[in-house]
């Protein structure tokens, strides 16, 4: 008798099981896969003890006939790819053809289908791979899967399941993330006989959102768009500063398939970089779509991961557009339209064109002409007095490339769309605006505006640099040392004035003009620990700056412990004039608004 | 106790000792003022711990004794009271009867034996001074304090009694005012203190009360003998001002004090002030500096900052060295300015490096050490 001997079918799908259907979720996943991909528009799941004991997925596709569902159930067959090139233009979920007889391998499974052509349905049985029954039965058009008893002819697998909330857990979850990529289908979704959310057909995405994850998640969100030649990004994120402590809420979709792919995670933290604190991860929905040449999907047998061709330019892709956005963002949220100083220099004397003038400050050209025309007219013509008189003034630095930072700007109208209330435990500064409260953490706020400020003298490479009476000696160890002097240019180029004084010993001379002479060697040596670390990086100039930056304005701000009114407006205006006022260089959020509708909310109106 | 007392009189004492009482008293005693009558005066005393004034007032005391009330309720009590005529009453549980004209108090104070006593100053070394002098010595120099709390050795001004001279001087590490007066030092008064901001801060606003102030100091505290015999308001004798000192070494100034003269101006004080003040006008917080640009028999000033426009300020002076130029915080060069009395000083530069400096021809000196944009 030879030894090698080709497995029958039933245990080559109890193997292909083991790959394909490793816990409940697994098969609701196909299941729900194949509801959709069958073009049904109302999907339901039931699943009991998180779909150990049984699971049903019904659903009023286009459904099978006899033939066809007797076929579905062998090895390799499909309806969804004929040849292997179709794998390249997949537009459908399921292709490998290995779930429903996988599936029906390892439970007790029922098959009830009827397509719309025959007027009865037809019932397939099958226990643990082998068939009981096949026999017509009436239902409506669609097809219903009940699965009960999974893993009952594999123990081992059974063994491995987590507890029954850890598993209804990851069914949870994936159902919502198929309901959130096709609003358009109404989902149900049944625990022990207990809806965990119905949401009928949505005709936007938002409005699912808010059925499946609640209002207050929706009203965190920004809406996102962004094309380019073959890629295209829509979708929701979290404002600035709203965070989560996991990635749950980061769902990305590909070509409308919920995947876990590294790149579009990496960026999406990366875009939050500036509007999360660290180790807050965002909210986002996002639906990212690509040419499916462009993409691998048949990495991972549950398709879970992806792989892109390009990996690089969908990255800076994805990166772009949400930054723009939640700095447009940013720009949007300001008390009154900012930047009308910038329009200035361009218009002068002309003072009936600037309502026509894109008027955002050059580092973000992209506010809407909503709030360009939400300027009222008096205002214009407040500044009108500011702008006649301008003599063309030199600007200080003739090798500065934009206009805009150069032109000395018309003083701004003081806001007065925000009316300031009070000032609470010196920290907290509240405001009245039209939409609600507004408090805003005056610490964040400076943070925000010197880091700003910072990276403005970094570019155009002016750092006022302070002498020192007294040098203050700073004495290192041998590898700090090779750090310093390897980056003494850098240091030197930054506001700082450091020598050589013996061996490993060093003076700093000059330190930043904003920068106090006692925070002086703490803060190199701050510094030298971010190198060690590898956080600031040489190569890349601006990054080692913003770090720079970012390390540097904890020790610039000394705030006053109190502040009147007209201080805190000042803040006001400078923090709007900022790139991304909403949150602080380390991504904490400068301000906490409480909107009518949520003081109406609390106070229980 | 009891006692008669002209209201304006109480009232003015009050004020001599109400400023050391903090908003923040870590113990309630200490937001309360001792008062004590004896024979024909009243003795105030407040004290923040680190920082204690006692000032003497005549008074009609009909049965001495003490008690301690809360100063700052106290003060505002007594400068509102309808009558010039004051009397105030301690019953031995410290209640506290206030009665002017038509009007009554009572209040509730806390026992004299809670309130902490003002250091024991077993007489070590002494000097005595004029008053206005001190004043002036002081001004000149405490606006270079720094006001930094992690760099405490600088928060105050250094007193040194040496060589025959009275040396001020503050820093605060990027500027250091100093000035010295010639007087007497016996070889075994010679020593040093760095006095706290606030301490500095009293005592100027002490002074000029009358002809003489002594001062007295060990290495931890100080205390100042102000004469009031120039006051008519009630005080008599002198106001007692004791204070620590901050402990520490203060940095050696003198190797800061560039040896060697470059380019020596002569300058109208209020003039340059006014010009420096000017250009000012345009900095922000983002570009704090002024250039000051020397060249033949010229003096320009100009500021700029990105966002608001540019000042040039120019006025003749006499001068026929190089053409230089260099950067300051105009904070810098308008407080040394400002504490000045004299009409002329003159400003010493020598490059864009190196530090400026001003002096007048009593031995004030103050540098301050420039910007440059690198």
């Amino acid at each position: 008798m030879s030894k090698i001997r080709v497995l029958p079918d039933r245990v080559a799908n109890q193997i292909a099981a083991g790959e394909v259907i490793e816990r409940p979720a697994a098969v609701v996943k196909e299941l729900v896969e194949n509801a959709l991909d069958a073009g049904a528009t109302r999907i339901e799941v039931e699943f009991n003890h998180g779909g150990r004991s049984y699971m049903r997925i019904e659903d009023n596709g286009s459904g099978m006939s006899r033939d066809d569902a007797l076929l579905a159930l062998e090895r390799h067959a499909t309806s969804k790819i004929a040849e292997a090139d179709d794998l390249n233009r997949l537009a459908t979920f399921g292709f490998r053809g290995e779930a429903l007889p996988s599936i029906a391998s390892v439970s007790h499974f029922t098959l009830q289908t009827r397509e719309a052509s025959t007027d009865a349905g037809v019932e397939i049985v099958i226990n643990g791979g082998r068939m009981v029954h096949v026999r017509d039965c009436g239902r409506p058009v669609g097809t219903r899967i009940e699965v009960s008893h999974l893993f009952n002819s594999v123990p081992a697998r059974r063994k491995f399941l987590k507890t029954d909330t850890t598993e209804a857990a990851h069914i949870i979850h994936g159902v919502r993330l198929y309901a959130l990529a096709f609003p358009q289908v109404a989902f149900s979704l049944i625990e022990d006989g207990r809806a965990i959310f119905r949401s009928p057909q949505c005709t936007t995405f938002e409005e699912r959102i808010a059925g499946i994850f609640g209002k207050q998640t929706a009203e965190g969100l920004l809406t996102l768009e962004a094309d380019e030649p073959g890629m295209k990004l829509r979708g929701l994120v979290g404002r600035p500063g709203v965070g989560r402590s996991t990635r749950h809420e980061m769902i990305c979709f590909v070509n409308q398939r919920p995947v876990d792919s590294r790149t579009l995670n990496y960026a999406l933290i990366e875009s939050f970089h500036e509007s999360l604190p660290k180790g807050r991860y965002p909210v986002a929905f996002v639906f990212f779509d690509i040419d499916p040449a462009a993409v691998d999907v048949n990495v991972h047998p549950a398709k879970r991961e992806v792989r892109f061709r390009s990996e690089a330019s969908v990255r800076s892709f994805v990166i772009r557009a949400i930054l723009g956005r939640l700095r447009e963002f940013g720009q949007a949220a300001a008390p009154v339209a900012v930047g009308n100083g910038n329009a200035g220099a361009a218009t002068i004397g002309d003072t009936g064109r600037i309502a026509n003038q894109p008027l955002a400050p050059q580092v973000a050209p992209s506010v809407t002409s909503s709030v360009i025309t939400a300027i009222p007219e008096r205002r214009v013509k407040d500044n009108a007095p500011y702008l006649q008189p301008q003599a063309p003034i030199q600007p200080p630095s003739p090798t500065a490339a934009t206009v805009a930072p150069t032109q000395p700007a018309p003083p701004r109208s003081p806001t007065r769309a925000w009316r300031f209330l009070g000032l609470a435990h010196g920290a907290y500064a509240l405001f009245e605006t039209p939409a609600g409260l507004v408090l805003l953490d005056r610490r964040a706020a400076h943070e925000r505006i010197w880091f700003e400020r910072l990276q403005a003298q970094f570019r155009e490479g002016q750092v006022p640099s302070q002498r020192l009476l007294l040098p203050v000696p700073v004495e290192l160890d041998s590898i700090a040392t090779a750090l310093l002097l390897d980056r003494l240019e850098f240091f030197n180029g930054h506001g700082f004035e450091i020598v050589e004084f013996g061996r490993n010993f060093f003076r700093i001379e000059s330190v930043p003009a904003w920068m106090e002479p006692t925070d002086a060697e703490p803060f190199v040596r701050d510094l030298l620990g971010a190198l060690r670390e590898g956080r600031l990086q040489e190569k890349n100039v601006d990054v080692a700056r913003d770090e720079l930056a970012r390390l540097a304005v904890a020790k610039a701000i000394r705030l006053p412990e109190a502040a009147g009114e007209a201080e805190l407006q000042g803040v006001l205006t400078q923090l709007f004039a900022c790139r991304a006022p909403l949150t602080s260089p380390l991504g904490r959020p400068t301000q906490i608004e409480l909107s009518h509708g949520e003081l109406a909310r609390r106070f229980q109106k | 106790m009891k006692f008669k007392i002209n209201r304006d009189h109480f009232s003015n004492g009050l004020a001599q000792v109400l400023n050391v009482v903090g908003s923040k008293a870590t113990m309630p005693i200490l937001s309360n003022v001792l008062i004590e009558a004896d024979k024909d005066f009243i003795l105030l005393t407040t004290t923040n711990l680190d920082l204690g004034i006692r000032c003497k007032i005549k008074a009609d005391v009909k049965e001495s004794g003490a008690v301690t009330l809360p100063v700052k309720r106290l003060a505002s009590i007594v400068r509102d009271l309808p009558n010039v005529d004051v009397s105030l009453d301690a019953s031995p549980n410290h209640q506290v009867k206030i009665a002017s004209g038509g009007s009554n108090f009572r209040i509730m104070g806390i026992g004299k034996e809670e309130f902490p006593p003002l250091p024991e100053f077993a007489e070590e070394k002494s000097f005595n001074l004029e008053q206005a002098e001190l004043t002036s010595m002081l001004k000149s120099v405490s606006y270079a304090q720094s006001t930094d709390e992690t760099r405490y050795i600088l928060n105050g001004v250094y007193f040194s009694f040496k060589e025959g001279k009275l040396t001020l001087v503050a820093t605060d590490g990027r500027r250091l005012a100093l000035t010295n007066k010639e007087i007497e030092v016996p070889a075994t008064s010679a020593g040093s203190i760095i006095l706290p901001a606030k301490t500095v801060a009293e005592l100027v606003r002490m002074l000029d009360k009358g002809e003489k102030v002594k001062i007295s100091f060990s290495e931890r505290r100080a205390a100042f003998q102000i004469n009031t015999d120039k006051d008519s308001s009630g005080l008599v004798d002198s106001i007692y001002l004791y204070s620590k000192v901050v402990e520490g070494n203060y940095p050696n100034y003198n190797q800061v004090i560039p040896k060697e003269t470059h380019q020596r101006i002569k300058l109208e004080r209020e003039l340059f002030l006014q010009c420096v003040h000017r250009a000012a006008l345009v900095c922000s917080e983002k570009s704090n500096s002024v250039k000051v640009k020397l060249s033949s028999n010229l003096l320009e000033i100009t500021a700029q900052s990105p966002d608001f426009g540019d000042a040039h300020e120019s006025m003749a002076i006499a001068y026929s060295g190089p053409e230089l130029q260099v950067a300051f915080n105009p904070q810098f060069i308008m407080d040394p300015l400002r504490a000045l009395a004299k009409d002329e000083v003159f400003f010493e530069v020598k490059d864009e490096v190196s530090p400026g400096v001003f002096k007048t021809l009593e031995s004030f000196i103050c540098v301050i050490m420039p910007v440059r944009l690198s």
